[in-house]
């Protein structure tokens, strides 16, 4: 059993409205202004049932992006094994 | 899509020089499809747009008319299909937001928003996947800027699968004497307010203006997806709504397809004037922008205000209470021409009108080859006898083109504002309270489209939608007043694509022109292509009426209200079974001649619809549809929970034979009318008065749908059932 973790973000060149509220409204707002940026997400675990490290991970990638999980046109995603 | 040659060659003599890098992004921008029309508005000119209360017709961002006093009703409707078709979710959310925005442009109040979907089979994976996305971004959006989404229509076909078609329309009120129309000047300043202008959506107008190339190097690379963002959109509401109240603006645009060098060269050359634009002081989200890409940035929710030197002040004083960004970023001069400033230089000078229109591109139509083949006689001889027609009945119902879409509304606040009269479902069109116009005054919105009418015969098809929509309007116990529409067809560089965009234009010219509907406003789609079918999706007319109501306790439901009450159809019924649900579903066809668009009869008895409701004698009136009588009496049962019992002899027709085109002719000008046994003297007296045909086809009564003809009982199908075919099938379907 492996836990695989996934996180999608709309990518660099798409705006992100979520993060740009919080890092405007919230962060900027009250003063911290050595944050210069903020990117919302969506975080997924997987506890996936495989024998290698690699079948877990190329098994979750698959299934983001066939059941259009992620939206390839519009989001990154990042697929890792959790520590 | 990219300028082509004679084009460079045309700009060129323009400017009587090359073009500079801004130049040619602002003139690619707005001579694209999207912004210029030049492939249809020659034909365009067809569309009769004029009416006395017609207040403000096509050439603005959305037009206004007149209701009751001192009110306009100001409505417009937009697609959003090639965005939809890559980003389901914001491309439908981004459509919602722009037409929204198109409504401030004159100051009215937002009030409804209205989605006409043409959506793949929910089996399919893909288009599952476009279809919920596109219902959500839809719901989000419209539900975080407060504004219900009342009514609307969705169709399902294959053909949808990979490109689905997102038509979203939305209805304002506003007080006359607020509307935001005065005649912008020299010396005036051009403020920009709202989101950040950043990379996003660069050049996005260009992208809608080409066939979508589905290869996923191409789709994992474009830059012209979009991100709404519904707070800074709900900010901008409220603060057009109150700098509306206190008529400061002189003139107001939305910043949408061709970003800001659109809206610049649109308003500089409707009014004969140039303008100043410096750069450098709009708000940016990257600061590495080049002047190119801040000129044709589609960054969403911006707006432009045009505002005169005394009232900025005031203007900025509200957009500071409101938060908004915004940026003072030229003046508008008498030069025609428009200068383009940034660091200093000058990246752009081109005249203003040469630029806002392109030379009208008439391109060859013809016939496609498929034509004929479609548009055969269906004669009921050739159709094999209904051998269950029970089971016919349930399948129809839940053919998801008949069945509920409570999946789809359900997910929509339609009843914030609490302006909403009919629930969705329960009346052949939405109807809306006007508190602020008067006590009792109400307004009828729905939106019409069938692409297989438009697929078989694009001009019966675009006739009929506008009849449809008539009739609609004309059920709830509405006066129609206008209408807008939006045409979806293929590449206009295909002939025979381009020819369904004509048929569909002359198609609804005739009928608007017949039921005196003035198209107050419009939009075309191009390029609405599936290449991976190498072929264009189905094309349709889509329609968007608005009716007035004088009386809202008039209102009309398509519900049954009582036991013993009689059954009527008005208007007669042919032997028009081609291009129907019955023969989709029945045989699996999907041909035949479309039936015949009958703009008198649709006159005739719309006046005998409206003296009923007028009268108070029409308990329930439904249209009859799609589907023919078949659904239309049973979609009344299923709202009402009550049973009928139909005889099919008494239909008034001509020419039928069988019980079958009775029921599922798809004759144009048909209603139901439940009224009372006590008023039926009356009642036919007054349809002889009108030279209306009227039957009474059937009695309310028990808990079962019973279809006889002339004695001899051909069906019952408990009520119970009905209602649980109807309402679940989607549902099931969707999950």
């Amino acid at each position: 059993m492996y836990v695989v973790e996934v996180v999608i973000t709309n990518k660099r060149s798409v705006r992100d409205p979520e993060g740009e509220t919080i890092h405007k409204e919230l962060i900027s707002r009250r003063g911290y202004a050595n944050v210069k940026d903020v990117r919302s997400g969506k975080y997924l675990e997987f506890l996936v049932d495989s024998q290698t490290p690699e079948e877990a991970l190329n098994y979750v990638r698959d299934i983001c992006y066939k059941l259009r999980i992620y939206n390839p046109v519009v989001h990154d995603i990042k697929v890792r094994l959790s520590a | 899509m990219p300028l082509s040659n004679d084009e460079l060659v045309e700009i060129r003599g323009i400017l009587g020089r090359e073009p500079t890098k801004a130049e040619l992004n602002m003139f690619e921008a707005q001579w694209s499809e999207h912004c210029s029309y030049k492939s249809s508005r020659y034909y365009l000119k067809l569309l009769p747009s004029d009416g006395e209360d017609v207040i403000i017709g096509p050439g603005r961002d959305a037009p206004a008319v007149k209701i009751f006093n001192n009110y306009a009703v100001v409505f417009k409707m937009e697609s959003h299909n090639h965005p939809s078709a890559v980003d389901p979710y914001n491309g439908a959310a981004t459509g919602v937001g722009g037409i929204v925005r198109d409504i401030l442009t004159l100051g009215a109040r937002p009030i409804a928003l209205l989605d006409m979907l043409f959506l793949g089979d929910p089996t399919d994976q893909h288009a599952d996947w476009l279809i919920k996305n596109v219902v959500k971004g839809i719901s989000d959006y419209g539900n975080r800027i407060g504004v219900p989404v009342v009514s609307g229509m969705t169709w399902f076909d294959k053909a949808y699968n990979r490109y689905p078609l997102v038509n979203v329309a939305c209805v304002g009120v506003v007080e006359i004497s607020k509307l935001v129309n005065k005649v912008p000047e020299a010396n005036d300043l051009i403020v920009i307010i709202g989101n950040t202008t950043g990379r996003d959506g660069l050049l996005g107008s260009s992208f809608a203006s080409k066939p979508l190339d589905s290869s996923e190097d191409y789709l994992n690379n474009i830059s012209a997806v979009q991100v709404g963002n519904p707070l800074i959109e709900k900010l901008i509401i409220d603060f057009i709504v109150d700098i509306t109240d206190l008529g400061v603006v002189k003139y107001i645009k939305d910043l949408g397809g061709g970003g800001l060098a659109t809206a610049v060269s649109e308003l500089t050359a409707d009014y004969g004037l140039g303008a100043t634009i410096v750069l450098d002081n709009l708000h940016l989200r990257e600061h590495d922008l080049r002047p190119e890409e801040i000129l044709v940035s589609e960054s969403q929710e911006r707006m432009l205000l045009v505002v005169s030197r005394d009232d900025l002040k005031v203007v900025q004083e509200l957009l500071e209470k409101y938060g908004i960004q915004y940026s003072v970023v030229g003046s508008l001069d008498r030069s025609g021409v428009i200068k383009v400033y940034y660091r200093g230089d000058l990246v752009a000078e081109v005249p203003a009108k040469a630029l806002a229109k392109p030379r009208i591109r008439l391109r060859d139509a013809v016939v496609p080859k498929h034509f004929n083949e479609l548009n055969v006689e269906v004669r009921i001889t050739d159709i094999p006898e209904v051998k269950d027609l029970r089971k016919l009945m349930l399948k129809m119902l839940r053919s998801p083109n008949i069945a509920s879409k409570e999946w789809i509304y359900s997910q929509y606040d339609y009843e914030v504002g609490i302006r909403t009269v009919v629930k969705p479902g329960y009346g052949d069109a939405a109807v809306l309270r006007l508190v602020e116009v008067g006590d009792g005054l109400g307004i009828a919105v729905k939106g019409d489209g069938n692409p297989r009418y438009t697929y078989i015969n694009p001009f019966r098809g675009a006739a009929n939608a506008v009849a449809e929509c008539y009739r609609n309007l004309v059920s709830v116990g509405s006066k129609p007043i206008a209408i807008v529409d939006e045409v979806n067809a293929g590449n206009p560089e295909k002939p025979d694509h381009y020819w369904y965009f004509t048929e569909m234009v002359k198609g609804i010219s005739w009928m608007a022109q017949e039921l005196k509907l003035p198209v107050v406003g419009g939009k075309v789609s191009f390029y609405n292509e599936d290449l991976s079918m190498n072929s264009p999706v189905k094309p349709v007319a889509t329609i968007v009426g608005v009716g007035t109501i004088a009386n809202i306790r008039n209102v009309v439901t398509l519900d049954l209200k009582e036991d013993d009450d009689l059954i009527l159809i008005v208007g007669t019924t042919y032997p028009e079974l081609g291009a129907t649900e019955f023969l989709q579903v029945h045989l699996g066809l999907e041909l035949g001649e479309v039936p015949l668009p009958r703009p008198s009869s649709e006159l005739r008895n719309a006046g005998f619809i409206s003296e009923l409701v007028g009268l108070g004698y029409a308990k329930a009136v439904h249209d009859v549809d799609v589907g023919g009588v078949a659904v239309a009496i049973a979609e009344m049962c299923i709202k009402g929970l009550k049973g009928v019992v139909v005889d099919l002899s008494k239909v008034p027709n001509r020419g039928c034979s069988r019980y079958e085109e009775l029921l599922f002719s798809e004759t144009q000008a048909r209603y139901l009318v439940e009224v009372g046994s006590e008023v039926l003297d009356v009642v036919v007296d007054l349809a002889r008065k009108y030279g209306v045909d009227v039957g009474v086809i059937g009695r309310v009564v028990g808990d079962e749908l019973v279809i006889s003809y002339d004695g001899h009982v051909l069906t019952k199908l408990k009520v119970d059932e009905l209602v649980n075919v109807y309402e679940n099938s989607l549902n099931e379907l969707m999950s």
